[in-house]
């Protein structure tokens, strides 16, 4: 008897929980905002089950969502938009943001999505904290986890490989706790690239389930990865660190004296790259990049950053996470929510 | 009544000597004590402590430090605050701070506090430290450009340092209780050292000092309070010089003068007898106890007066003066006393504190005026020179006094109730429009260009946070900021809050604890969240110190800052409102969201206070004037003539508060139970003449002119002599006074007419067809 009631509770407890709709906020727009899409509407994602959609870019309407549990990242195909975030939370919509359901929810394993793609309406994946890694085929009806040791850095990929000579099960949840955070996915011209933490930065040509990792001098975590022309790729990350590839395989620092973590990059021209950062942090490059020798023991107070490089922050402070450019507007989502830019 | 009378006649008269004697004695021992008399503000006795934001307050007040609260702002006006001069005079003026007495110096914050701490985030974890460190020299420019630096990593800029960087912020806590001694803290003592020390020691041409909190503002009022003491003889001078007019004789000016002054003297010096001070915010109490005092003292003259005229000697005048108005000035003082006691029953200090003065001083009165005055005067000459001035002047009035009693007249007496009616319809709709609590930012007791005031509209303007904020206070069991349900709870309630229209921002344990959550994962706002993992809660709280205020030693109570706009009463009601709704979807067995600390928690609970006082109290006074005009004219009619017409001058004087936007605070409450106090007097002298005339048969029109003749000229001339004195308060340095001015000339006035004019048509209008019908047989 006891058995059926505690099921019962857990049941009652778990639908009060996945039934929970986001608060109708009057201040949705200045609050923590994480990811923005745009096709031929915006949708913005954020804190608190936030989801915002607007047609202009001027007039924004709060989705009805069933959750409250943060959202750090979206894309959009066609009528169909995929937001992710933490709880493992997964929503979708398949009628352009007015109508969302739940497609995953796993709030026991405390883990946050932190980016999602999608190759086209079937196939898509969501990535996160600890290497989390789920696949569909098919729109999301079903969400399949996989875990990739390629991410690993050699080093820790090595001290696995002996693990799983031992004990095949360890090594299966040990992997699960030893992949680092997989902060971002883009895709360009067939590929899929993708960074992450402690250095990681790494790319797949089938669509994520083989991966290769680039080699890099830097330990600290990369926030968004980005090719600026057919030979040439940006990374950007921690304590605004901005790395180069311009010959395959080789990344090279570029210089900016700025120590504020980027969080995202953003072409604006054939001559113009843009970084945006914590703290409001804008870094406008030019290109080609200059690149040069990385010093940690430079004196930050006497630092000159290379030519072409310009740093600004937007009034106030707040951290920016992402921008896109939509009807001839950027428009730029941060911890105190919507930002228009000025970045022409 | 009459043999009680009698009895005391020949009582007070045949022992003339021994009373002036006893009075004398006992005027020189108050007048002692008078003069020891403090001027006395406390933030305590201003708060409704019994009331249930209160108990909240008062019982988590030392972990969370009180909402009395000063807040210095140091300014350069020449440049940003990064230059040696700058540092050198905040450093002085934390130091200055702290060594005040009755400052809490655990709780004294700025730059130069090791509390004023930044975090960063690096590829190791975090690095941090204090703002200004150890060794930091404010001549070395690299030392300033490093402090810039921390500053902006500590976030603080909008607190602790203006939005445009050309101030920077000394905030510090006051102790209810003086350590030196143990004593309630002096807060006019420590206002002057704000005052002498900060200001007076540090402002120069580069730099200025802007303070502002209670104690600061306390002070400023008692400061301008000084003033008042000139405006008090500026009114007396006006008052002497229209009895003057009205007595024609030195001695007859100076005696009821003298009286009402003995009655003030006795007054004070009782209060410290009592062991009171007296308060900035009452200190017009003992103007109008003055006031009340003229008005029977010319009451008393005039009838001595008329008494001599009738060829009577100074000794019989007085004897008659003092049998004839005993019972109606005795009726009024008492009712006065009895309506300024019931005070007693709304629990704010300030307020209880009111009663007792002004109950006191109007008690003393019946003494002073109605038995010392007359007995002064019995030893007057009264000579043929003095009754023969009089002479002309009486048939001259009779004339005038005939055309008042029109009033009187059923024609008039319908047109005048008709009138009456239209202004208390008009009156109570305005008075229903009447706002609780200060209606404009700043101090409404200080006018807007007061120092006082510019700073406040400084400070709001130069920062973010505001001082107007309230604490929801989340009382649960211990450890419960390691729950992660108790966490999001309260963060959940703290985004709602937020989105209330009059809240500016927010701040508590969990939502500072989601920031640090995403510190701990490099900064990346995308791990902006609370969380679940308990280990990693606990990292993320342990981070947060209990000196932040945001949680108690063992983190059983949590305060979910509100930081308002403004704190206009519909603000606060507003925002109260919303916290009693949204935390019933959160409160469980073990987790209370309990109102209310901060300044505004405190307003918020001084507010309902107020508003629920403002009822019971009218109802108080109006029933003591009610009962008391029972007791002694027996008759409903009687009192009812003498109470509407006091009533629609207390709903007119509301209406003239909402029109001057003077808002229903702790200060302004009694105003209109003293303009009952005020205005009973006139009715009641003029009614009992009317009710004994009526009595014996008398028309209605006949008595009033009798009363009229008998004690008209009185009434008439205390509510002008009275209002004109008033009336210069409107160039008073404090608002308040001004304020009080207005509203007190217009209570006098029209309480006067209400007296005149309307009372006698009510008495038409109620007894007119009886008497109508009698007349003729008697």
């Amino acid at each position: 008897m006891k058995k059926p009631l505690a099921a019962f509770a857990a049941l009652a407890l778990s639908t009060c929980v996945c039934a929970q709709t986001a608060f109708q906020a009057p201040l949705v727009e200045q609050s923590l905002l994480l990811d923005i899409a745009a096709a031929k509407h915006l949708v913005m994602v954020g804190e608190r089950g936030h989801i915002l959609l607007s047609d202009d870019g001027q007039q924004f309407t709060q989705a009805v969502v069933p959750t409250t549990a943060t959202l750090t990242a979206t894309t959009i195909v066609g009528d169909n938009i995929w937001a992710v975030g933490h709880d493992a939370t997964i929503l979708h919509s398949a009628d352009a943001g007015k109508t969302w359901q739940v497609q995953l929810s796993k709030p026991k394993i405390e883990r946050p999505f932190l980016d999602v793609h999608f190759f086209d309406s079937r196939h898509g994946i969501a990535v996160g904290a600890y290497g989390m890694f789920y696949r569909t085929e098919d729109g999301g009806e079903h969400w399949r986890s996989e875990l990739h040791a390629a991410l690993l850095d050699p080093y820790d990929r090595e001290y696995l490989e002996q693990l799983r000579e031992e004990d095949e099960d360890f090594y299966n949840q040990e992997l699960g706790s030893i992949l680092p955070h997989l902060n971002r996915l883009s895709a360009a011209n067939g590929r899929l690239y993708l960074a992450g933490e402690a250095g990681t930065l790494a790319v797949s040509d089938d669509e994520g389930k083989t991966w290769q990792r680039f080699e890099v001098d830097y330990a600290g975590s990369f926030f968004d990865i980005a090719p600026l022309d057919n030979n040439t790729m940006m990374a950007v990350g921690l304590r605004g660190n901005i790395f180069v590839m311009r010959t395959p395989g080789e990344w090279e620092y570029v210089k900016t004296c700025s120590t504020s973590t980027l969080n995202s990059i953003m072409v604006l021209s054939d001559t113009k790259v843009a970084a945006l950062g914590n703290n409001g942090m804008i870094v406008t490059l030019q290109r080609p990049l200059p690149v040069s020798e990385p010093d940690p023991y430079a004196n930050p107070a006497q630092c000159t950053a290379a030519e072409g490089i310009d740093v600004t922050q937007i009034k106030d402070k707040a951290a920016i996470v992402n921008a896109i450019t939509f009807n001839n507007q950027i428009l730029a989502v941060s911890a105190n929510g919507i930002k228009q830019l000025n970045l022409k | 009544m009459s043999r009680i009378t009698n009895f005391l006649e020949r009582l007070v008269f045949t022992h003339r000597n021994m009373v002036v004697g006893l009075f004398a004695l006992v005027t020189l021992f108050l007048g002692y004590q008078a003069s020891l008399l403090k001027l006395d503000a406390g933030f305590e006795k201003n708060i409704p402590l019994n009331h249930e934001y209160m108990q909240t307050y008062m019982a988590h007040r030392n972990d969370f430090g009180g909402a009395n609260s000063v807040y210095v702002s140091v300014c350069d006006k020449q440049s940003d605050i990064f230059n040696p001069a700058f540092f050198d005079t905040l450093k002085n003026v934390h130091d200055q701070l702290f060594f005040i007495n009755g400052v809490d110096r655990s709780l004294v914050v700025s730059l130069f506090s090791p509390s004023t701490r930044f975090t960063e985030i690096v590829e190791g974890g975090f690095a941090g430290g204090p703002v200004i460190p150890a060794d930091f020299n404010a001549n070395n420019p690299q030392a300033l450009d490093l402090v810039a630096a921390n500053i902006e990593k500590a976030n603080i800029v909008g607190r602790q340092v203006s939005n445009d960087y050309s101030c920077a912020m000394v905030t510090a806590q006051l102790l209810d209780l003086d350590p030196e001694t143990g004593k309630p803290l002096d807060t006019l003592a420590l206002a002057s050292e704000l005052e002498t020390q900060l200001r007076g020691q540090f402002e120069n041409e580069r730099i200025s000092i802007h303070v502002i909190g209670f104690a600061k503002m306390i002070g400023d009022v008692a400061e301008g309070a000084k003033d008042v003491v000139l405006f008090f003889a500026l009114a007396l001078a006006i008052t002497a010089i229209m009895v003057f007019f009205f007595s024609r004789s030195m001695m007859l000016t100076l005696l009821p003068l003298a009286c009402s002054f003995i009655a003030v003297v006795w007054q004070l010096g009782l209060l410290t007898v009592m062991g009171f001070g007296i308060d900035p915010m009452s200190i017009l109490v003992p103007f109008l106890v003055f006031a009340i005092g003229v008005s029977h003292g010319v009451q008393m003259i005039n009838a001595v007066e008329k008494k001599a005229v009738a060829g009577a000697g100074a000794k019989h005048a007085a004897m008659f003066a003092f049998r004839s108005l005993l019972i109606p000035g005795g009726i009024a003082l008492l009712s006065d006393t009895v309506g300024f006691m019931t005070l007693l029953v709304i629990d704010i200090g300030i307020i209880r504190e009111l009663a007792i003065t002004a109950s006191m001083g109007v008690a003393v009165i019946i003494l002073t005026n109605l038995v010392l005055l007359p007995v002064l005067m019995s030893f007057l000459k009264l000579d043929h020179k003095y009754v023969a001035k009089f002479e002309g002047k009486e048939a001259h009035s009779t004339r005038f006094w005939q055309w008042v009693a029109g009033c009187a007249e059923k024609k008039s007496a319908y047109v005048i109730l008709l009138v009456t009616t239209l202004l208390f319809v008009g009156g109570l709709y305005q008075a229903q429009q009447m706002k609780i609590g200060d209606l404009h930012a700043g101090a409404p007791a200080l006018h807007e260009s007061s120092r006082y005031n510019q700073d406040t509209f400084l400070i709001t303007d130069k920062y973010e946070v505001t001082v107007d904020y309230l604490s929801v206070l989340v009382e649960t069991s211990p450890e419960a900021c390691t729950s992660y349900s108790v966490m999001r709870a309260m963060e959940d309630f703290e985004w709602k809050m937020e989105n209330v229209p009059g809240v500016q921002s927010t701040v508590s344990l969990a939502s500072i604890a989601k920031v640090v959550n995403a510190g701990y994962n490099e900064g990346n706002v995308k791990w902006q969240v609370l969380p679940r993992n308990q280990q990693t809660l606990v990292q993320a709280i342990s981070r947060v110190p209990t000196s932040s205020g945001l949680l108690n030693g063992n983190c059983s109570v949590m305060p979910i800052i509100l930081f308002m706009e403004d704190h206009k009463a519909e603000t606060i009601s507003t925002v109260v409102d919303a916290v009693k709704q949204y935390r019933s979807e959160y409160q469980t067995d073990d987790v209370k969201f309990s109102l209310a600390s901060g300044p505004v928690g405190v307003m918020a609970a001084t507010n309902e206070a107020v508003q629920e006082a403002q009822i019971p109290m009218m109802a108080y006074v109006f029933g003591a004037v009610i009962l008391l005009c029972l007791l002694s004219f027996r008759s409903l009619r009687a009192t009812l003539s003498v109470v509407i017409p006091l009533y629609v001058v207390s709903v007119l004087a509301q209406a003239l508060m909402t029109l001057l936007e003077i808002g229903l605070t702790v200060s302004t409450l009694p105003v209109i139970a003293l303009g009952v106090g005020i205005g009973v007097d006139y009715g009641i002298y003029i009614l009992s003449t009317m009710n004994a005339r009526i009595k014996h048969g008398d028309t209605v029109q006949q008595a009033y002119l009798a009363a009229l003749q008998e004690r008209g000229s009185a009434v008439l001339f205390t509510g002008i002599t009275l209002a004109i004195g008033v009336s210069t308060w409107v160039f008073s340095s404090l608002k308040f006074q001004m304020d009080m001015g207005i509203l007190l000339t217009f209570m006098f006035v029209v309480n006067m007419l209400g007296a005149i004019i309307v009372l006698p048509a009510l008495a038409q209008i109620l007894w007119g067809n009886r008497n109508k019908d009698k007349s003729p047989d008697q």
